[in-house]
């Protein structure tokens, strides 16, 4: 009886172990995994990286990011900051608009809106190691190579859009 | 080979056991958060890189790229004014004045964290829809319609196809007060209009 009790409770303990550092192991790497998810699907399979890119209008049918507004006109530039750093200008609003930096590790290490930054936005990403030319007003400074940028912009209506969508036409994300 | 074979098998018990129990715990994501204020449910973490593990992963599940709380609130809200999941099915009202952020908005989402699909391209009012229909006397009071058919209504969000959705409210710029305490907020109110006596 004692030998069967004894290896029960060991066999017990070898599922209880694997089950606690799977599960931890899923939880810890959950922002980084659904961060590689949003890189993909945000620059069509790594062939639109250190690029603004512009989606139409929000729809029932938009996928890429999980609850997206269908009052906001978002941009968004997938970075890569291995062959250096990445220059981004988003151009001045007349509402409401808003540009953040998230690292690989889904951190948003950077955001700054239309009250902040009311002629518009310019600033450069650097990653570790990297040094932004003297004089840059906006240095971001990116724990990790790899990161999102993404824009926001108020547009409500199809007027409020068009306005939008006229105003980021002049957005820039591109390796200095 | 038999002491092999059931090592093995144990640990593929618990490795399934700690990956279902992570998933569960990241699809369980709707109700983010920590504090609920009638009804609606907000974090005081999100966004921040402090959060716990937990937090952060349930973040990045069910809104992934959000802002930090200086830029924005978000608050979600899956039930009715007595406690009961919100249906696809019922008619609510929401009701509410001039929220404390510079601009808000409330969103629809079904399960999946998406825009229900139904077609009727009415998933959200907000601040400056919300205005431009208001008549003069409202002061600043607006209605939204939430229900399978619009009827009657002059606003009003779809909840058709939408399963066990979630309301989300937005504070764009909120003021200070509303981050430090969400008890100072005045949210929208929900009512039960009707309700079918089975689920569809």
């Amino acid at each position: 009886m004692k030998p069967l009790i004894k290896s029960l409770i060991k066999s017990l303990m070898i599922v209880l172990v694997t089950a606690v550092v799977v599960h931890l192991a899923v939880i810890l790497s959950a922002p980084n995994l659904l961060m590689a998810v949003a890189f993909k699907r945000l620059s069509a399979e790594g062939k639109m990286v250190n690029q603004m890119i512009h989606p139409p209008r929000t729809t029932e049918a938009s996928r890429a990011i999980v609850r997206p507004s269908p009052d906001l006109a978002y941009s968004s530039c997938a970075y890569d900051l291995s062959k250096g750093p990445v220059r981004v200008k988003a151009a001045k609003a007349t509402d409401y608009m808003s540009v953040s930096v998230y690292a690989a590790n889904s951190d948003n290490i950077f955001a700054i809106n239309d009250r902040q930054a009311p002629d518009g936005v310019d600033l450069i990403i650097v990653g570790k190691g990297q040094v932004a030319p003297a004089g840059t007003a906006i240095v971001v400074q990116s724990p990790t190579q790899r990161g999102i940028v993404l824009e926001r912009r108020l547009a409500p209506s199809a007027e409020a859009f068009a306005v939008a969508e006229l105003a980021r036409k002049q957005d820039v994300c591109a390796p200095l | 080979m038999r002491p092999a074979l059931k090592l093995g098998g144990l640990i593929l018990v618990g490795a399934g056991l700690g990956l279902v129990s992570a998933l569960a715990m990241l699809n369980q994501g709707m109700n983010i958060g920590k504090e609920t204020v009638q009804g609606w449910v907000g974090s005081h973490v999100s966004g921040d890189r402090t959060a716990d593990p937990y937090t952060r992963a349930l973040v990045a599940r069910a809104g992934l790229l959000a802002l930090t709380q200086a830029e924005t609130l978000y608050f979600n809200r899956t039930t009715d004014e007595t406690g009961k999941p919100l249906r696809a099915d019922c008619t609510y009202q929401l009701e509410g004045g001039a929220q404390p952020a510079r601009w808000w908005s409330v969103t629809i989402y079904a399960a999946d964290n998406y825009l229900p699909v139904n077609g009727d391209d009415a998933q959200s009012a907000d601040a400056m829809r919300v205005a431009a229909l208001a008549k003069p006397d409202d002061q600043g009071r607006w209605t939204v319609q939430v229900s399978p058919q619009k009827g009657e209504a002059t606003h009003w969000i779809s909840s058709k196809n939408s399963g066990n959705y979630a309301l989300t409210l937005r504070l764009y710029n909120p003021q200070e007060g509303a981050r430090k305490d969400f008890k100072s907020i005045a949210f929208p109110t929900l009512k039960t209009i009707s309700c079918p006596r089975t689920p569809a």
